[in-house]
Protein backbone atom coordinates (compact mmCIF):
# COMPACT_ATOMS: atom_id res chain seq x y z
CA UNK A 1 0.00 0.00 0.00
CA UNK A 2 1.02 3.29 -0.60
CA UNK A 3 0.47 6.67 1.59
CA UNK A 4 -2.58 7.81 -0.41
CA UNK A 5 -6.14 7.97 -0.41
CA UNK A 6 -7.03 4.92 -2.74
CA UNK A 7 -4.52 2.59 -0.28
CA UNK A 8 -5.30 3.26 2.69
CA UNK A 9 -9.31 3.22 2.40
CA UNK A 10 -8.49 -0.28 1.88
CA UNK A 11 -5.44 -0.21 5.06
CA UNK A 12 -8.43 0.61 7.23
CA UNK A 13 -10.47 -2.05 6.11
CA UNK A 14 -7.61 -5.12 6.28
CA UNK A 15 -5.59 -3.20 9.21
CA UNK A 16 -5.03 -6.54 10.95
CA UNK A 17 -3.49 -8.04 7.31
CA UNK A 18 -1.11 -4.94 6.86
CA UNK A 19 2.02 -5.15 9.70
CA UNK A 20 5.00 -3.77 8.09
CA UNK A 21 6.15 0.00 7.16
CA UNK A 22 8.85 0.81 4.79
CA UNK A 23 10.06 3.89 5.36
CA UNK A 24 12.92 5.21 2.96
CA UNK A 25 15.20 7.60 4.47
CA UNK A 26 16.87 10.21 1.94
CA UNK A 27 19.66 13.04 2.34
CA UNK A 28 19.43 16.27 1.16
CA UNK A 29 21.67 19.34 1.17
CA UNK A 30 22.64 21.96 -1.49
CA UNK A 31 26.35 22.88 -1.01
CA UNK A 32 28.36 20.77 -3.05
CA UNK A 33 27.37 20.70 -6.29
CA UNK A 34 28.79 17.43 -6.97
CA UNK A 35 27.37 15.72 -4.34
CA UNK A 36 23.76 17.17 -4.63
CA UNK A 37 23.40 15.69 -8.12
CA UNK A 38 24.38 12.02 -6.54
CA UNK A 39 22.00 12.98 -4.36
CA UNK A 40 19.04 13.62 -6.29
CA UNK A 41 19.91 10.08 -8.36
CA UNK A 42 19.77 8.39 -5.34
CA UNK A 43 16.51 10.02 -4.33
CA UNK A 44 15.20 9.26 -7.65
CA UNK A 45 16.34 5.41 -7.29
CA UNK A 46 14.88 5.09 -3.86
CA UNK A 47 11.89 5.93 -5.05
CA UNK A 48 12.01 2.91 -7.67
CA UNK A 49 12.92 0.80 -5.14
CA UNK A 50 10.53 1.89 -3.33
CA UNK A 51 7.81 1.22 -5.51
CA UNK A 52 8.54 -2.08 -6.62
CA UNK A 53 9.32 -3.20 -3.04
CA UNK A 54 5.93 -2.09 -2.23
CA UNK A 55 4.25 -3.14 -5.74
CA UNK A 56 5.44 -6.83 -4.72
CA UNK A 57 4.36 -6.77 -1.07
CA UNK A 58 1.80 -4.55 -1.02
CA UNK A 59 -1.03 -7.01 0.41
CA UNK A 60 1.31 -6.42 3.41
CA UNK A 61 3.41 -3.56 3.30
CA UNK A 62 3.15 0.41 3.49
CA UNK A 63 5.10 2.97 1.97
CA UNK A 64 4.62 5.60 3.88
CA UNK A 65 6.34 9.49 3.16
CA UNK A 66 10.21 9.16 3.08
CA UNK A 67 12.21 11.03 5.55
CA UNK A 68 14.66 13.95 4.87
CA UNK A 69 17.27 15.10 6.84
CA UNK A 70 20.30 17.04 6.21
CA UNK A 71 23.48 15.44 5.05
CA UNK A 72 25.93 16.70 7.62
CA UNK A 73 23.27 17.45 10.17
CA UNK A 74 23.13 16.08 13.66
CA UNK A 75 22.82 12.43 13.08
CA UNK A 76 21.39 12.18 17.12
CA UNK A 77 19.22 14.52 16.76
CA UNK A 78 17.74 12.88 13.32
CA UNK A 79 17.85 9.27 15.65
CA UNK A 80 15.58 10.78 17.85
CA UNK A 81 13.07 12.21 15.51
CA UNK A 82 13.11 8.87 13.74
CA UNK A 83 12.02 6.94 16.49
CA UNK A 84 9.49 9.03 17.23
CA UNK A 85 8.22 8.31 13.53
CA UNK A 86 8.51 4.56 14.64
CA UNK A 87 6.30 4.86 17.62
CA UNK A 88 3.88 6.48 15.81
CA UNK A 89 3.89 3.07 13.74
CA UNK A 90 4.11 0.80 15.90
CA UNK A 91 1.02 2.70 18.14
CA UNK A 92 -1.18 1.19 15.17
CA UNK A 93 0.40 -1.25 15.63
CA UNK A 94 2.70 -2.19 12.66
CA UNK A 95 4.83 -4.90 13.72
CA UNK A 96 8.22 -4.32 11.17
CA UNK A 97 9.50 -0.87 10.58
CA UNK A 98 12.11 -0.83 7.58
CA UNK A 99 14.27 1.44 7.42
CA UNK A 100 15.68 2.05 3.34
CA UNK A 101 18.77 3.66 3.21
CA UNK A 102 21.72 4.22 0.64
CA UNK A 103 23.64 6.61 2.97
CA UNK A 104 26.41 4.02 5.52
CA UNK A 105 27.03 6.51 8.08
CA UNK A 106 23.51 5.34 9.58
CA UNK A 107 25.15 2.07 10.11
CA UNK A 108 26.74 3.27 13.17
CA UNK A 109 23.04 4.74 14.63
CA UNK A 110 21.69 1.28 13.83
CA UNK A 111 21.49 -0.01 17.42
CA UNK A 112 19.46 3.06 18.66
CA UNK A 113 16.62 3.05 15.90
CA UNK A 114 14.24 1.23 16.89
CA UNK A 115 13.61 -0.30 13.26
CA UNK A 116 15.37 -2.13 10.68
CA UNK A 117 18.14 -0.68 8.98
CA UNK A 118 18.12 -2.01 5.11
CA UNK A 119 21.44 -0.24 3.94
CA UNK A 120 21.73 -0.56 -0.21
CA UNK A 121 25.08 -0.11 -2.13
CA UNK A 122 24.32 3.21 -4.33
CA UNK A 123 24.01 3.03 -8.25
CA UNK A 124 26.83 5.21 -8.96
CA UNK A 125 26.93 6.26 -12.52
CA UNK A 126 24.23 4.51 -13.73
CA UNK A 127 21.27 5.13 -16.31
CA UNK A 128 18.37 4.25 -14.73
CA UNK A 129 16.87 4.25 -18.34
CA UNK A 130 18.71 1.84 -19.53
CA UNK A 131 17.98 -2.43 -19.80
CA UNK A 132 21.03 -3.01 -18.20
CA UNK A 133 20.01 -0.60 -14.68
CA UNK A 134 16.46 -2.28 -14.70
CA UNK A 135 17.68 -5.61 -14.78
CA UNK A 136 20.24 -4.99 -11.64
CA UNK A 137 17.39 -2.73 -9.83
CA UNK A 138 15.05 -5.87 -10.22
CA UNK A 139 17.41 -8.33 -9.00
CA UNK A 140 18.15 -6.18 -5.66
CA UNK A 141 14.38 -5.58 -5.28
CA UNK A 142 14.25 -9.42 -5.32
CA UNK A 143 17.11 -9.91 -2.94
CA UNK A 144 15.27 -6.89 -0.54
CA UNK A 145 11.84 -8.49 -0.87
CA UNK A 146 13.56 -12.15 0.61
CA UNK A 147 15.49 -10.36 3.70
CA UNK A 148 11.96 -8.48 3.96
CA UNK A 149 10.21 -11.81 3.90
CA UNK A 150 12.67 -13.42 6.65
CA UNK A 151 11.33 -10.40 9.23
CA UNK A 152 8.18 -12.61 9.22
CA UNK A 153 9.29 -15.87 9.68
CA UNK B 1 -25.02 61.35 6.64
CA UNK B 2 -27.83 59.12 6.17
CA UNK B 3 -26.75 59.27 2.21
CA UNK B 4 -23.49 57.90 3.36
CA UNK B 5 -25.02 55.00 5.78
CA UNK B 6 -26.94 53.90 3.10
CA UNK B 7 -23.66 54.18 1.03
CA UNK B 8 -21.80 51.77 3.28
CA UNK B 9 -24.60 49.31 3.60
CA UNK B 10 -24.15 48.72 -0.06
CA UNK B 11 -20.79 48.95 -0.75
CA UNK B 12 -20.99 46.34 2.16
CA UNK B 13 -24.02 43.65 0.55
CA UNK B 14 -21.30 44.84 -2.48
CA UNK B 15 -18.81 43.35 -0.75
CA UNK B 16 -20.79 40.15 0.36
CA UNK B 17 -22.48 39.77 -3.16
CA UNK B 18 -18.89 39.27 -4.48
CA UNK B 19 -17.77 37.22 -1.79
CA UNK B 20 -20.78 34.64 -2.23
CA UNK B 21 -20.37 35.10 -6.07
CA UNK B 22 -16.59 33.25 -5.13
CA UNK B 23 -17.83 31.03 -2.73
CA UNK B 24 -20.66 30.36 -5.82
CA UNK B 25 -17.71 29.55 -8.50
CA UNK B 26 -15.76 27.30 -6.34
CA UNK B 27 -18.69 25.19 -5.51
CA UNK B 28 -19.67 24.88 -9.22
CA UNK B 29 -16.02 24.05 -9.57
CA UNK B 30 -16.76 21.29 -7.00
CA UNK B 31 -19.42 20.40 -8.75
CA UNK B 32 -18.08 20.36 -12.22
CA UNK B 33 -15.24 18.23 -12.04
CA UNK B 34 -16.40 14.65 -11.60
CA UNK B 35 -18.36 15.46 -14.47
CA UNK B 36 -15.34 16.56 -15.99
CA UNK B 37 -13.16 13.55 -15.26
CA UNK B 38 -15.95 11.69 -16.97
CA UNK B 39 -15.76 13.05 -20.02
CA UNK B 40 -11.94 14.37 -20.34
CA UNK B 41 -10.09 11.58 -21.78
CA UNK B 42 -6.42 12.88 -20.96
CA UNK B 43 -8.23 13.10 -17.07
CA UNK B 44 -9.43 9.31 -17.09
CA UNK B 45 -6.86 6.10 -16.53
CA UNK B 46 -5.83 5.09 -19.67
CA UNK B 47 -6.57 1.48 -20.71
CA UNK B 48 -3.47 1.13 -22.38
CA UNK B 49 -5.28 0.41 -25.72
CA UNK B 50 -3.26 -2.20 -27.36
CA UNK B 51 -1.18 -4.87 -26.76
CA UNK B 52 2.18 -5.13 -26.08
CA UNK B 53 4.78 -7.83 -27.54
CA UNK B 54 6.45 -9.04 -23.81
CA UNK B 55 9.15 -9.88 -25.34
CA UNK B 56 8.90 -14.24 -25.30
CA UNK B 57 8.26 -16.51 -28.30
CA UNK B 58 5.74 -19.15 -28.42
CA UNK B 59 8.30 -21.60 -28.95
CA UNK B 60 10.03 -21.00 -25.50
CA UNK B 61 7.12 -21.35 -23.62
CA UNK B 62 7.00 -24.34 -21.65
CA UNK B 63 4.95 -26.13 -19.09
CA UNK B 64 6.70 -24.98 -16.60
CA UNK B 65 5.26 -21.38 -15.46
CA UNK B 66 7.64 -18.70 -16.19
CA UNK B 67 7.61 -15.14 -14.89
CA UNK B 68 7.94 -11.98 -17.65
CA UNK B 69 8.31 -8.42 -16.81
CA UNK B 70 7.61 -5.41 -19.39
CA UNK B 71 6.39 -2.18 -18.96
CA UNK B 72 3.69 -0.32 -20.59
CA UNK B 73 2.87 3.81 -20.83
CA UNK B 74 0.26 4.67 -18.76
CA UNK B 75 -1.58 7.64 -18.47
CA UNK B 76 -3.64 7.41 -14.89
CA UNK B 77 -4.99 10.91 -13.82
CA UNK B 78 -2.49 13.46 -14.02
CA UNK B 79 0.78 11.44 -14.19
CA UNK B 80 1.88 9.83 -17.48
CA UNK B 81 4.43 7.16 -16.79
CA UNK B 82 6.06 3.74 -17.21
CA UNK B 83 4.21 0.83 -15.20
CA UNK B 84 5.54 -2.18 -15.10
CA UNK B 85 3.48 -5.51 -15.71
CA UNK B 86 4.18 -9.21 -14.81
CA UNK B 87 2.67 -12.64 -15.51
CA UNK B 88 3.61 -15.83 -15.61
CA UNK B 89 3.16 -17.88 -18.60
CA UNK B 90 3.13 -21.26 -19.08
CA UNK B 91 1.60 -24.35 -21.49
CA UNK B 92 -1.54 -25.64 -19.94
CA UNK B 93 -2.36 -29.63 -20.35
CA UNK B 94 -3.92 -28.74 -23.67
CA UNK B 95 -0.68 -27.11 -24.85
CA UNK B 96 -2.77 -23.61 -24.61
CA UNK B 97 -0.86 -20.90 -23.81
CA UNK B 98 -2.13 -18.91 -20.17
CA UNK B 99 -0.54 -15.64 -19.18
CA UNK B 100 -1.83 -15.30 -15.44
CA UNK B 101 -1.18 -11.92 -13.35
CA UNK B 102 0.45 -12.23 -10.87
CA UNK B 103 -1.38 -9.93 -7.96
CA UNK B 104 -3.02 -11.84 -5.54
CA UNK B 105 -6.15 -11.55 -5.32
CA UNK B 106 -6.50 -11.33 -1.52
CA UNK B 107 -4.55 -8.02 -0.75
CA UNK B 108 -2.31 -7.76 -3.77
CA UNK B 109 1.01 -9.10 -3.45
CA UNK B 110 2.79 -10.47 -6.21
CA UNK B 111 2.73 -14.39 -6.31
CA UNK B 112 5.29 -16.84 -7.50
CA UNK B 113 5.33 -20.22 -8.99
CA UNK B 114 6.27 -22.84 -6.49
CA UNK B 115 7.01 -19.63 -3.96
CA UNK B 116 7.15 -22.02 -1.07
CA UNK B 117 8.63 -25.66 -0.53
CA UNK B 118 6.16 -26.71 1.24
CA UNK B 119 3.34 -26.29 -1.75
CA UNK B 120 5.13 -27.54 -4.61
CA UNK B 121 3.21 -27.12 -8.18
CA UNK B 122 1.23 -24.25 -6.60
CA UNK B 123 1.64 -20.84 -7.04
CA UNK B 124 2.11 -18.94 -3.54
CA UNK B 125 1.52 -15.70 -1.90
CA UNK B 126 4.60 -14.50 0.41
CA UNK B 127 2.50 -12.15 2.13
CA UNK B 128 -1.16 -14.10 3.77
CA UNK B 129 0.36 -17.79 2.72
CA UNK B 130 -2.33 -17.54 0.06
CA UNK B 131 -2.25 -20.35 -2.72
CA UNK B 132 -3.35 -21.11 -6.06
CA UNK B 133 -3.65 -24.01 -8.09
CA UNK B 134 -1.74 -24.14 -11.56
CA UNK B 135 -5.09 -23.46 -13.06
CA UNK B 136 -5.44 -19.96 -11.03
CA UNK B 137 -8.17 -21.30 -9.19
CA UNK B 138 -7.41 -20.20 -5.50
CA UNK B 139 -6.71 -23.16 -2.94
CA UNK B 140 -9.54 -22.84 -0.79
CA UNK B 141 -9.08 -22.13 2.81
CA UNK B 142 -6.60 -20.06 1.94
CA UNK B 143 -6.93 -15.85 2.16
CA UNK B 144 -7.85 -15.24 -0.90
CA UNK B 145 -11.25 -15.75 -2.49
CA UNK B 146 -11.04 -15.14 -6.08
CA UNK B 147 -8.71 -17.07 -9.35
CA UNK B 148 -5.67 -15.21 -10.01
CA UNK B 149 -6.45 -12.22 -13.34
CA UNK B 150 -5.64 -13.81 -16.53
CA UNK B 151 -4.16 -11.40 -19.21
CA UNK B 152 -5.76 -10.64 -22.66
CA UNK B 153 -3.07 -12.49 -25.45
CA UNK B 154 -2.73 -12.56 -28.97
CA UNK B 155 0.85 -14.49 -30.99
CA UNK B 156 1.89 -12.37 -34.23
CA UNK B 157 4.35 -13.79 -35.82
CA UNK B 158 5.27 -16.24 -32.85
CA UNK B 159 5.48 -13.79 -30.32
CA UNK B 160 3.49 -13.21 -27.26
CA UNK B 161 1.67 -10.15 -27.25
CA UNK B 162 -0.14 -9.26 -23.60
CA UNK B 163 -2.84 -6.67 -22.71
CA UNK B 164 -4.97 -6.01 -19.68
CA UNK B 165 -5.93 -8.34 -17.11
CA UNK B 166 -9.25 -9.90 -17.07
CA UNK B 167 -10.97 -12.13 -14.82
CA UNK B 168 -9.77 -16.06 -14.96
CA UNK B 169 -12.12 -17.87 -17.00
CA UNK B 170 -13.62 -19.52 -14.37
CA UNK B 171 -14.75 -16.57 -12.00
S1 LIG C 1 -2.08 -10.65 -0.28
FE1 LIG C 1 -1.85 -12.68 -0.99
S2 LIG C 1 -2.52 -13.80 0.71
FE2 LIG C 1 -2.81 -11.79 1.37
Amino acid sequence: MKWRKEDLEKYVQAKEYIDTILLPIIPFQLADDAESEKHAFQQEVMGIFGSEIEQELSGRVMLIPSYYYLKEGNKEVEVQRLNDWIAEAKDQPFQHIILLTFDATWKKYEKELDGNLLWLPGLHGADIRTKETQGIIRDQVKQLTEIIRSYWQ
Amino acid sequence: MSEEKKQQVSRRQFLNYTLMGVGGFMAAGLLISPVRMAIDPVLKSGEGGGLANVGIAVDEITNEPTRIDWSVDQVDGWYESQVSRSAWVFKDENDEIVAFSPVCKHLGCVVSWEGSEKYPNEFFCPCHDGRYYKNGVNVPGTPPLTPLDEYEMEIKDGMLFLGDPKPHREA
